[in-house]
Formats: C-alpha cells, structure tokens, sequence
C-alpha cells in the first residue's frame, strides 16, 4: 500500500510546526508515525500537509522540576518507562507506557503520539477498498456510523494504554501555539466525541506532560486486557491509582468510550473507605455506568463489561497487598 | 515534489531521490535494491520490515524514508562481515532458529537491537522484546534458542 | 533399530539457510526486471451480484498504466485444482461471489499508479440475495452460488464400511454430538506473489510464483490463456511459508502472465496483507455431528459423521478435502465400521482450500474430544481407551489402508508419560489440567492422477553432486532432506550436493507440497537416482577392488568392500577412475516414484491404500486457565510422534514446534470473523495469531519406526502434528475446569461464560 502524496514540513521549531498547523486546516502532525502512516495507507487520514515534529530539538526528556515531572511529549514510550522516577514512583505510567503494541512501537512511539492517537473502529480501520462495502463512514468524510447505525454521529472508540494512567495520575499536559501555550487537564484534552476526538485548539501541538508531585508515593498501576502480550490494543485497559495518605481513589479506563474515562462515579464510592470488600463489590454495578460502550470492535460487549469490573478488583486487590 | 536526501546504510552513504510518501522499506528495496528487509503487513504489525536506526529496532514500513536522514542504518544486508555470518546468524544457522526465512531477516535485526541494549537477557525479557515479531513457520522456540545461545556466549558481541 | 548413517538422521542447517539469514534468499516480491511493471487487482465489494457493467476507460487513460482486464476479455476456461471441481475463473465472468472476488486488474510503470488506476475502474453491480452459512445454503429455495449447483453442494461423499447400524445396536454406549471448528487462516509471513515474463518471439511464458504447485500451476496457466503447457514455464523462488494457502492459481498468477503477454513486458503482482486473508484460502469451517458406539471396555465398534464444509465461493479442493476428512477418520483408532456422509456447500464468502491438516484437523477435533466425553461416561481414562483402540502394524485395515509402521500405542504412552499424565489427571488444582490428543496423517496421497515425483542425479568430475528435483520447499527443507539423502546415498558429504529444484523447465516432474508426501516421493525419486549413480560408479571400479559390483559400499567419502572398509578408494578416485576409462561424463541417474497403487482415483470407488505410508502421534497438554479472566495458557506440549526415521530430527523438530504453534492458534486464539460475507479481522493485528509470547514449553519426543516404503524409512512429519494439539488443549481444558467445549476456538469469552454457567447450575 502506497501513502499518498502530501507536502512534507519539517519545521525546526515547534511556533514554526504551529503556525504551518494554522496555516494549513489540514495538516497533521507526525511524530513515531505507527499510527498516522497507517491511517494513512488505508486513506481514512490524508492531511494534504506533515509536520514533522522530530526534527525540533529538546522535544524528548524526562524531568523534574519543583517536585512536578515533565515529560517531552516526543520521548520515546521506552525512554518514559525506563525513567527510574517513572518505575518507581509512577508505576502505572511504566507499566501502560510498556505495554504499548510491541518493542519496536515503544521505540518508535511517543508519548505525545500515544496520548492524541486516532480512535479505532473495525468499519475505520480498514483499506479503502475494504470500506467501499458500504457507504462512507462519518469518521472517514461520509455520513453514516455503522456501529451506530445513525447519521452524523461517531463511536470510534478511543484505545490508548498511557492515557488512563496519566488521568489517574492527575496529569495535565501544555498546548503550544504560536504565541504561547496553556497547561490543562489532560481529561479536557478529549471531546469524548468519535470523529474529533482531540479537543486542540487548530495551530496547536501538544508538547509536555505535567504529573504533579502528589502522585507518586502513592499506590498506582495499569493492567491490560488484550488477547496476546505483544503488538495489540487494549480490549480494555484499567489505571488505578490510591492514596493511603488522603484516602483518595482514581480509575480511569480506556478502549470502553470514544474517550479515556474517569470511573467518577466508583471513586466518589470509594471515597474515604478503606479498601475492601466494600468498595470490591460495588465495582461491577458502578464502574460501567461511565462508558457508554459500542461495539465498534471484534470483541463482545458482555465481555468488555465484565472486564472493566474485573481489571478494576483485581487493581483494587493488588493495592490491599494481595487476594 | 521529490528530494534529493542522503542515506547511510551499512556504512554506505547514497545519494536518492526520494518523495515524502515513500517509506523506508519502499525505498531500501525499490531505490536501493535492498531486498533482504522484507514486507510482510506493510502496517507495522509483523516485524518482519525491521532494521536497525542507530542501533534500534524500527518498523521500516511504517517510518518515511525522509525520516532516516542523519541516522545510521542497519538491514540484514549490513551484519555479515567479508563473507563471515555475525554471531546471530551463524546461531541462527546452526540451531533451526528459521524454516522459510520470511521474517528472519526481520528477527535477527531485532535481535540484534535487544542484545546490543542487554547482553544477557534472561528468557523473558527476550521474548518480551522479540514478540513483536512474527512468525508462522518455528513455532518461535528455535528463534529463542537461537538468540539465547549466542546471549549467553558473546552478548551478541562479535 | 541399529542402522547408523552419516548424513541422514543428522541435526544439518537447512541448504539455504545461510542465504536466508543474511537476506540473501530469493522471495518473488525480490525479483526485478528491466522495464517491469506492476499489478493491481480490484475486487468485489459485495458478496453476490451479477456484473452489468465494467467501466475501465478512466483508468486506461491514466498516465503510466500499461493494461487493463476484465473477466470479459479473457478466455473461457474454469480452472480449479482437481478435475471435477473447476469452477473458477481468473477474472470473475458475469457475477461475483465473495466479497474480493477478482473482477478486474490494471498493470502500470509504478506500484502508486497501478493503486490510483485501480479507483478509477466503476463497476455497475446487480446485487443479489447472498448466503453465509451452509446449513443455510443446502436448504430448498437459499440463493444458487453457481449456476446448476444445486444445493449449493459442489460435492458429496457417502462412505460406509462395516454396518454402523448393527454396531451400534450392539454398543453399550452409544454417544451422539455436535462440533464446529471456525475458518482459520494459514496467515504465511510472505503474501502471495509473481512475476512474469514472456518472449513473444518463441511464444514462451516463464512465471514465477510463490506457489507450493509448480507443475499444476503450469497446467492451469496453460489451460486457462490457452498457450500449450510445453510454452510455459513456471519457476519457484523461495516461499515464505505457504501451509496449502498457496497451492491452487491465483488471480495474480494469471494476470502477471496476461499481462506479460499484452505488453511484452515483465509484469509482477504482490498481494497485500489484507488480500492474502480474504481472497486467497482459509481452512474450511466445518459443522459435524458425530455418533459414535463403544463397548463397556471403551472399545470403538462404530462411528457415524455428518459433516457440512463452509466451502466458500469456489471449490479449490473440495474433493480432495471431503476424502480425506471422510478416510482419515478410519486411523489412528480402529473403527470396524464408519460410515461418513459429508457435504461441501458453497457460500458467498471466502473460499475454503487446503490448510495443514487438509479437512482433517476438523473432524480430529470432533473425534478426540468425543473420546474423551465418551471416556469419563464409561469410567475408563482417556490415555487407556486411545492406547487399546490403537491400529497395529500389519492388521487388516477396513479402508484398504496399508499400514507397515505404527508407532501410535507408543506414542500415546510415551506423550502421556512425559505430561506426567498419572499424576496429574483429575488430580491438579481446579484450573490446571492435562490433555490428550492422537492423530495420523498420509505422507502424500496415492490415488489421484499425477501423483508421482522425478529426480535426475548427477556427478561431475571433481566429485560434485547436482539433484535436479521437482520439490517445492516452501521452507520445510525440502531441498534439504533430498540432499541429505542423496549424499547418504552416494556416501559424499553433505555439503557437496547441490539441488536445483522447483523449475518446470528444468526439473522433473513432481506434484507439489501438498498432503505432506514430499519426503517419501521426492525422497524416494532421488534416492533411486543416486542409487542408479551408484551403480554405474560400482560397476566401473568393481574390478579395481577385486570385488562384485553388488558388494560395493559408498560411505563417508569412500568406497568399499562391505565388511572390509579398510580396503577403500577415495570417492573422487573412482570418479577419475571412471573418467579415465572414456566413459561418458557426468554421471547420470535418473528415476520417478510413484506409491503404489490400485486406484487411478480418489479412492471412491473401492477400498485401498491411500498413502504410501501414515505418520502417527500423540500430543499431550497441559494448560492453566485463569478463572478470572478466562485466559488459557498452555504451559507445554508434548508431542510423541511416529514419522519413521527423521531424515534430519532438527527440522522435524521445527515441524513440530511450528505445527503446535499453529494447533494452539486454532484451539484459542484465530477466527476469521465474518459480518455478512465481510471479513472483519484482515490484519495480523486483529487476526491474532500467537506471539513469542504465548507459545509453551514444548518436548518432542521421537518414536522411531523404520518404514519399508519411506527412504531410508521416513515418513511425514508436520502436518499430522497440528492435527492434535486443538483437541489436546481443549481437553486439557476440561480436566482444568470441567467444562467440554465443542466449538473451536475457545475464547476468554467464552471460557468467562462456561464458568459463570457452571457455577449457577451447581449452586441452583
């Protein structure tokens, strides 16, 4: 399959790769490019305009800065887990971050990539020839969603593994423009719509991961349900976070909605209780009411269901020390 | 629009025009006449397009030619020295670590990457690192062997 | 067995395997040629409709396109891969079928242009009531695929040998149950590819093809653009991996060659990852019902199928498939009497072939875990029923076969053995069990026309050895196990043979990789040529070592007198010898093999021997499911396996190993989903085969028989071996949890339900 033709940017700084973003309605950014070339090829994306973010210097670190650790949003996912804070102070983003596809997309994959990854659908994901089966789906430029069987709506559904994990760990990322940036919850980076799932402003990059201090030292982790250990998505993929210091919960989960979500709803349960029977068996009634769930996927909704709950206890167990 | 870019592959610069859209894999085998890095899914989900950008293992498929500029490539071509098989392939060779060799060059350069970052793998690190590599043929254990043989001989050292 | 040999039964690297890991090695797809160009196929989006109109003047009028077909323009000639069941085109004519049934094709100066030619075709279609499942499509009144198929059923087999009914009338049990077992796809690392060439001048075709069928693919390409099969040559690069997905023609083969002739110049088509999984071939899925009737003891007294072959939009081989999962049920058990009544029903998807195991891994998959059912009922364990149901050696055989070796009591012991079967069936914790799984296999069909093999061995003046053999080493070792045979034969080093093969212009005849016979027909040709070799070289030097011809040895580079090796001449000395005495150089033998045989054909007739000789095996599993998420992990698999002697126990030991890997896929984790004739997982993302990862410990243990028919005693190995690991593992399943699966693959899912099931029935 060739890619189509587009102009190819390779701006040196990122208020070049801004402005050319706002120059151009259509280009896109490309960073490890495991998933934009692939769009590509099956010409579900065909931005008429790359930017190519790599060539901009000092885009790729992991630090800290007054207790908070910043993450270039083109570090390498291996570069991210092999951080020694991020092992062992942040353990559910080590865990997602090497659970991503298979070694060689933990190379070529950031983490900025990962986070703003195009949302997956069986009908989407497809060669064009493959998808002139039917009519044009409303993600790809057409008018139908065929999960949903209506016009004008999109439930694609959102896959990545660090984005959960960087919800529970209270991150915020910086949108950099042209004249400035602005540092926002990562949450309100997703529309939680299908087919613009990203809410960045046109001229916009996303270029670094703000977690805050208070989320280490406490009790993270990431568990990923996908039928092989290597190279697929999550089915479902659950993040976990608790404090013992402040009794606060955070779980947030990813391949259930068009966005990463917050499990609010279990955590306002689990809210000052200590971990236990309690707040186990209130999991599978609470925990699914957050995603609205559509079965643009292979795999079953039943299934899905009973994992989320399951992948939630399992997290929950882990943190009481055991079974 | 085409661009004239230079390209360091095996030690080898070349000169190739080259356009945005052409992956790495297209021009290794269609400019450069590099056949042994091989297409299998062309979508990043085989392993088998594998080579080496500065020491690590990249998807050749799914990167632009145009993005390996100023990088040092290896393909499988690059690891024989004058006629004499790297560790790995001679390991290969000798163990079964392959039957139809499709995805061998692909599995050897990954190799290659992961024992050059850990010398001394213990199993399953390994085979968390080359299970982004398929295999229909091997059934993966004489692959493994293979690998493991020569870990625990040379660290891939040659 | 005290035989010892130099060259055979040794751990040797494959002959190319050096080629192959420095990236040398040939595939298709590494071909160029001066001025080639390249293909592109475009093809049906809808699952039935008639054609009404193909538009392809847009795409004719693109800059740098050099062709363009259409079924239309091409001749009348169905082709398949058995006689009776040609129903295919190249190009579909009139009406498509399947969702990527091949309606028209472009060739053009670049891959980009062949790609944007391919959208500028339109196609008006008429679409037409479609069938997806062949219960569905058997019944009166269901949308006709092909025109005079009535029923949908392209092929049927009724066999009975023995009275089912007064056996069962004589059982103490008598079980009847329902399997299914899903498309899976053969999934090889290289896409299916070729490249043509053809010289107007001399009229003359050459094709290269990843292909496993050289010679029936020079038959089909000669049928099919009506050009004599003398003007085609058909050459086999080195293929990556083929599994029986490359056995047959393909649109690409035709229409590289098409091309080639229209414009003079080398034309070459590779097939995307996505057109490999829904338009070439898939095992069939296959609905059967079994009945079966023990004794009290657990004896098989009789056994009863009906089975239903989702055969998809063509028949590939249909027949062929049909035979053998019918015959194949008659070892490695003893059933007195069978009767198989089977059906392949054709629907509008994608088309059923030939997959490792060729009809039979279904109905294996039926039988095992009956048995195991069956067992617990009777109280009997499930190693003893298959150990005393055991065929022997020698035994009349109710189908005809003939059976010389048979190591399958052994294998079952031994596989159990190693399992650890005593002490850990029924006796681990809940969640870890043991299974088994026994098999047979052919080495190679006997009865069907063309089934032969030839080789012509050939010996230079410094003592180098060239075979010329038609095998199709498709990464198997083909090539390799010749030569070792060879240079046992000739007593030359290993390293000293060279084959030439799979090239219809040069090479002899020989039917394919197929039904696992290459060893023993190829194997045997080249053997019985190197022996004539020998012969000559004998007969030349008896006099100079005082002795008669036919006391002559050749071993180790040397010849001798037997039982007097001290008294030898170089290898390389007697050739001189030979070239010294003026006559005529290089030395050549030549010789076919063929089985023997009764029966021209399949075997439909009359009772007979269907192969040469049969492979026998048991697998052994031991899984641990967790009970939380359904997950299965296999943790090892034994395999105790009877193919004779191994010519060279390193790659039968990758047979082995690789077939496990595919076995498990089938029993766990591969599905071709299909949504109203749309394949819906056409990637290695989402058809999820398995990883490094998820592969067992695996023990191979060989059960040596030394067959009389076999070279140097050799059997198959391969493909028998991924016969029995989805049942093993299944039943493995059932010891761990005590639930019986019956329908393959067994899905977390799936796994998640049965448990919640069991538990509401227990507690209720």
């Amino acid at each position: 399959m060739r890619l189509p033709k587009f102009e190819y940017r390779q701006p040196e700084s990122m208020k070049e790769a801004c402005e050319i973003l706002l120059d151009q309605p259509s280009a896109r950014v490309l960073a490890g490019g495991t998933d934009l070339l692939v769009n590509m090829k099956h010409r579900v994306e065909t931005p008429t305009t790359v930017v190519n973010l790599k060539r901009v210097a000092g885009q790729s670190y992991v630090r800290k800065e007054n207790g908070a650790l910043r993450i270039g949003a083109l570090t390498p996912l291996k570069h991210v887990y092999r951080d020694p804070f991020v092992a062992e102070k942040l353990p559910a983003l080590a865990a997602a971050a090497s659970s991503v596809g298979s070694y060689h997309h933990q190379t070529m994959g950031t983490i900025g990539g990962n986070l703003c990854q195009q949302t997956r659908c069986k009908y989407f994901n497809q060669s064009k020839w493959w998808r002139s089966s039917r009519p044009l789906c409303f993600k790809a430029g057409g008018d139908l969603c065929h999960v949903a069987k209506k016009e004008r709506v999109c439930y694609s559904t959102y896959c990545g593994d660090v984005a959960p994990a960087l919800l529970v760990l209270d991150a915020e990322v910086v949108l950099s423009a042209k004249d400035g940036s602005r540092q926002v919850p990562l949450e309100s980076m997703y529309s939680g719509e299908g087919k613009m799932p990203l809410q960045i402003e046109r001229g916009e990059i996303l270029t670094e991961v703000v977690i805050p201090a208070s989320s280490a030292n406490a009790f993270s982790t990431y568990k990923k349900f996908a039928n092989r250990g290597s190279i697929d998505f999550p089915i479902v993929g659950a993040a976990f976070w608790t404090s013992t210091a402040t009794g606060e919960s955070r779980i947030a989960l990813t391949a259930v909605d068009r966005k990463p979500v917050r499990a609010r709803q279990l955590e306002e349960f689990m809210r000052g209780k200590p971990l236990g029977q309690d707040c186990l068996e209130a999991v599978d009634g609470l925990v699914t009411k957050e995603a609205r769930l559509m079965k643009s996927s292979i795999d079953s909704l039943s299934f899905k269901r009973k994992l989320m709950g399951l992948l939630v206890k399992e997290s929950i167990k882990e943190a009481m020390g055991g079974r | 629009m085409k661009h004239g870019i230079e390209l360091s592959v095996n030690g080898d610069l070349y000169e190739v025009l080259v356009a945005p859209n052409q992956t790495l894999l297209e021009v290794l085998r269609d400019k450069l006449g590099l056949m042994g890095t091989k297409r299998g899914c062309d979508v990043g989900a085989c392993g088998a397009c594998t080579v080496l950008l500065d020491g690590e293992a990249y998807l050749s498929c799914v990167m632009l030619a145009m993005d390996a500029v100023g990088k040092k490539i290896v393909t499988i071509e690059g690891l024989a020295e004058n006629g004499t098989l790297h560790p790995l392939q001679d390991s290969f060779v000798r163990l079964g670590g392959l039957q139809c060799g499709f995805c061998t060059p692909g599995i050897i350069m990954t190799a290659k990457a992961v024992l050059d970052e850990e010398p001394h793998p213990t199993e399953a690190s390994l085979k968390k690192k080359m299970a982004g590599n398929l295999c229909r043929c091997t059934g993966y254990t004489k692959v493994i062997e293979a690998v493991m043989d020569v870990a625990k001989r040379t660290g891939g050292q040659d | 067995m005290e035989k010892e040999f130099s060259v055979v039964g040794q751990r040797l690297p494959m002959v190319d395997a050096a080629a192959k890991v420095t990236g040398a090695a040939q595939f298709t797809d590494d071909l160029v040629f001066p001025g080639m160009l390249y293909g592109k196929i475009l093809r049906s989006p809808l699952p039935h409709a008639k054609i009404l109109n193909v538009d392809v003047s847009k795409a004719a009028r693109l800059p740098g396109v050099k062709g363009v077909v259409t079924g239309a323009e091409i001749p009348d000639r169905q082709y398949g891969i058995v006689p009776k069941a040609r129903d295919e085109y190249a190009l579909a004519k009139g009406k498509v079928r399947y969702i990527g049934d091949e309606v028209a094709a472009v060739c053009a100066i670049d891959p980009e242009i062949a790609e944007e030619a391919i959208d500028l075709i339109e196609v008006d279609y008429e679409e037409l009531p479609a069938v997806f499942d062949p219960l569905d499509a058997i019944k009166e009144g269901a949308p006709i695929i092909h025109e005079g198929v009535a029923n949908n059923t392209s092929f049927a087999i009724r066999k009975e040998f023995g009275d089912v009914e007064k056996a069962f009338s004589e059982s103490y049990l008598v079980s009847e149950d329902r399997f299914y077992s899903q498309a899976v796809n053969h999934a090889p690392m290289e896409p299916h590819a070729a490249v043509a060439q053809y010289d107007p001048i001399r009229g003359e075709m050459v094709l290269w093809s990843s292909t496993q069928i050289p010679f029936f693919l020079r038959r089909n390409l000669s049928a099919t653009l009506k050009i004599p099969e003398s003007s085609v040559r058909v050459i086999k690069p080195k293929v990556g991996g083929g599994f029986g997905q490359k056995i047959d023609m393909f649109a690409k083969d035709f229409c590289a060659a098409w091309f080639a002739m229209k414009t003079g110049r080398p034309v070459k088509f590779v097939y995307e990852r996505d057109e490999v999984f829904i338009a070439t071939r898939q095992r069939h899925p296959m609905y059967l019902t079994v009945k079966t009737g023990m004794s009290k003891d657990g004896m098989i007294l009789a056994q009863q199928f009906l089975a239903h072959a989702d055969g998809g939009a063509y028949n590939s081989t249909a027949p062929t498939m049909m035979a053998l999962s019918c015959f194949f049920l008659m070892v490695p058990y003893r059933v007195p009497n069978l009767l198989y009544e089977g059906y392949h029903v054709y629907t509008n998807k994608p088309v059923g072939g030939a997959m490792r195991g060729h009809g039979i891994p279904q109905a294996r998959f039926a039988v095992e875990r009956q048995l195991d059912m069956m067992a617990e009922r009777l109280n009997l364990d499930p190693a003893d029923v298959r150990f005393k149901n055991s065929i022997k050696a020698g035994e009349p055989h109710p189908g005809g076969f003939v059976i010389n070796t048979c190591g399958f009591a052994d294998s079952v012991q031994e596989a159990a053995k190693a399992i650890g079967w005593r002490e850990k069936r029924g006796k681990l914790p809940f969640g870890r069990g043991v299974g088994l799984g026994g098999a047979s296999f052919p080495s190679g069909v006997t009865n069907m026309s063309h089934i032969s093999s030839g080789a012509v061995v050939q010996v230079g003046r410094d003592g180098a050895v060239n075979v010329l053999s038609g095998a199709a080493d498709i990464g198997q070792g083909a090539e390799t196990v010749i030569a070792q045979i060879v240079a046992e034969e000739l007593g030359v080093p290993y390293e000293a043979v060279r084959v030439t093969a799979a090239d219809t212009g040069i090479t002899p005849l020989d039917p394919g990789t197929f039904g696992s016979g290459v060893t023993v027909r190829a194997g045997n040709a080249a053997r019985i040529a190197a022996q004539s070799v020998k012969k000559k070289l004998f007969e030349c030097i008896a006099d100079e070592l005082e002795a008669n011809p036919e006391d002559l040895v050749a071993r180790d580079g040397k010849i001798f007198v037997t039982g007097s090796p001290d008294i030898s001449i170089p290898f390389g000395q007697a050739i001189k010898t030979y070239q010294y005495k003026d006559l005529p150089m290089p030395l050549v033998g030549r010789a076919s093999w063929m089985a023997d045989t009764k029966e021209p054909t399949t075997l439909f007739n009359e009772p007979g021997n269907f192969s040469p000789n049969y492979s026998f095996m048991t697998q052994a599993a031991e899984v641990e499911v967790d009970t939380t998420t359904g997950k299965v992990k296999v943790l090892k698999m034994v395999t105790a396996h009877d193919c004779g002697r191994p010519i060279n126990p390193m790659l039968v030991e990758g047979q082995l190993e690789g077939s496990i890997a595919g076995g498990m896929g089938q029993a766990l984790y591969e599905n071709v989903i299909v949504e109203n004739g749309q394949v819906m997982n056409p990637s290695f993302l989402d058809y999820g085969f398995p990883t490094a990862l998820e592969v067992p410990e695996m023990e191979t243990i060989d059960i040596e028989t030394d067959d009389p028919v076999g070279p140097f005693g050799a059997k198959e190995a391969g493909e028998g071996t991924q016969l029995s690991p989805a049942p093993a593992i299944v039943n493995a399943i059932y010891d761990a949890i005590g639930v019986n699966f019956n329908e393959l693959p067994v899905t977390p899912e799936k796994i998640l339900k049965a448990l919640q099931e069991k538990k509401q029935a227990e507690s209720s």
